[in-house]
């Protein structure tokens, strides 16, 4: 699904990844882990081309990264859904169209929308504010809806960068369910987190970066 | 993105930033109003001049002792000219009489001549399309060394100056219309393109999240649409007013103001250009693009 061969990623001076190398298979649950600044969300936004590689090859489903037209780009962003670590959701929107947005750009018609919508609000305990504002809500309900917008397409990657970054123990219990349970669909997953304790006893397979070198992998 | 949502989107935004909005649709509005004018006198003042060419004529005067052959002669060359639609042979005789029946209660005047002074005459008729200064000047030269013409008389000057007004008045109009359409342009633009700043981070996250570029672009030219076509609603219905308040209350005094009188057209033209210089104006200030 997922492929890297001897990616480097440059910023001006400062290097994020230095000629990393892994696969992810279909369906599998990936967490990538490391210190700040190690390189996890520049590996993540390689994979949705947010960034482009200064060498190596990047491979995601079908497309080879270093060919892959302007053009492409929508619709390889179109199969993966990416909870961002900065959330970025839409302040004038409504929870309800923050989530419908993810549907409205690939063209799911009104009748459809709404479930889906609903569905994938009731997943992260937020139905009932589905007409509030975002600025109204606290981080971890932001946080939430930044989720059910990543999944309520149900794409076939999953990218999450510090999925549950700024939440309380339960509620990031309840995210790491969804994940699990979405995973359990088929859909393959790469988390990014530095908290140690998300994929302790889960027994799924961790990259450990460091300074942007992949320094390891390991069953947690 | 679904037209309907687009919508909803674009009317949005527009509600949150209705200062921006109603600022840019004035201008747009009193722009068109302007351009709108300015087209409307050309128009009429086109049309008035238009008209004068048939009141026009060259007036060849004849001597006293000229042949036919020779005036046959004068007026096949006369015709030949492209310009010239047709001439009228009027004798002094039928002269005298018009300028009698014109001077009607004092043709006493005329009372004390015996003979009839008046010359022969020819009048040539232009048609109205070639008629023009150079026309006449043309058809001067080829005759007036010709046996048996006496005098050639036109309002020289005059046509002139009517012309040399009506190309002035076209350019001049046409500059302002051209700088007024240039300055509604750059309006629609400037607009679209602060909002389009202003909503960066937005349109990035659509970017990220595989929204095409017909789905970014869709709401920003709606929005464009509107401001430009509600301007030209705007300046219609200022321009119908003036123009009802005008005609009604002023035309019988100022026969000049009938410059104002209605055109149909305008209810259709106005909104329509405002919605083009709208869409247009987005349409740059999007410009590209990239992911
Ligand atoms: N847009 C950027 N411009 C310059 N440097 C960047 C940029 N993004 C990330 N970096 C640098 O790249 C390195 C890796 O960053 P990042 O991938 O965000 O790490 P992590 O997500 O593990 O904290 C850091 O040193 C960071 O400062
Ligand atoms: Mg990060």
């Amino acid at each position: 699904m997922i492929r890297f061969q001897d990616v480097s990623k440059h910023y001006d001076s400062q290097t994020a990844l230095r000629k990393v190398t892994f696969a992810v298979g279909r369906g599998e649950m990936v967490f990538i882990t490391g210190p700040s600044g190690s390189g996890k969300s520049t590996l993540l936004k390689l994979i949705y081309r947010a960034e482009k590689a200064d060498e190596g090859i990047i491979q995601v489903m079908d497309w080879t990264m270093n060919a892959l037209k302007d053009s492409d780009v929508p619709l390889l962003r179109r199969h993966i859904g990416v909870v961002f670590q900065d959330f970025r959701l839409l302040d004038n929107c409504t929870v309800f169209d923050n989530v419908a947005l993810a549907l409205r750009i690939r063209g799911t018609q009104d009748r459809e929308l709404k479930a889906k919508v609903f569905e994938a609000l009731k997943l992260v305990n937020l139905r009932h504010k589905a007409d509030s504002f975002p600025p109204a809500l606290s981080g971890g309900e932001q946080q939430r809806i930044a989720l059910a917008r990543a999944i309520v397409a149900e794409p076939l990657i999953i990218l999450a960068d510090e999925p549950t970054g700024n939440v309380d123990p339960d509620t990031s219990a309840g995210i790491m369910r969804t994940f699990k349970d979405i995973n359990a669909r088929g859909t393959t997953i790469l988390i990014a987190t530095h908290n140690r304790e998300l994929f302790r006893n889960t027994g799924r397979r961790v990259l450990r970066l460091d300074f942007g070198n992949l320094v390891g992998e390991e069953a947690a | 993105m679904g037209s309907s949502y687009a919508l909803r989107f674009a009317v949005g935004s527009i509600l949150r930033e209705k200062w921006i909005y109603l600022l840019s649709v004035c201008t747009i509005a009193s722009s068109l109003f302007f351009t709108a004018l300015t087209v409307l006198l050309l128009v009429h003042v086109d049309s008035a001049t238009r008209k004068l060419p048939q009141k026009f004529s060259v007036m060849v005067y004849l001597g006293e002792s000229v042949s036919p052959e020779d005036r046959d002669k004068l007026v096949a060359l006369v015709q030949k000219d492209s310009a010239v639609e047709k001439t009228v042979f009027i004798s002094r005789d039928d002269a005298l009489k018009e300028l009698k029946s014109t001077l009607k209660d004092s043709a006493f005047l005329l009372e004390g001549i015996g003979e009839n002074p008046l010359p022969d005459a020819i009048e040539i008729k232009f048609k109205s399309e070639s008629f023009g200064p150079e026309a006449v000047e043309r058809i001067k030269t080829a005759i007036k060394d010709m046996k048996g013409v006496q005098d050639v008389e036109y309002g020289e000057e005059f046509l002139s100056a009517v012309h040399a007004l009506r190309k002035g008045l076209r350019t001049a109009g046409v500059a302002v219309a051209v700088l007024l359409i240039v300055g509604m342009l750059f309006v629609s633009y400037s607009t679209v393109k602060i909002l389009f700043y202003r909503r960066e981070r937005e349109i990035e996250t659509f970017k990220l999240l595989g929204a095409t570029k017909r789905f970014i672009r869709t709401p920003f030219l709606i929005e464009g649409a509107l401001i430009g076509s509600v301007g030209g609603i705007v300046s219609l219905a200022v321009l119908f007013a003036l123009a009802s308040v005008l005609v009604r209350q002023l035309s019988a005094a100022f026969p000049l103001l009938k410059v104002l009188s209605f055109p149909p057209g305008l209810a259709f033209a106005l909104p329509l250009s405002g919605l083009l210089i709208g869409i247009g104006g987005a349409a740059i200030a999007i410009g590209r693009i990239r992911y």
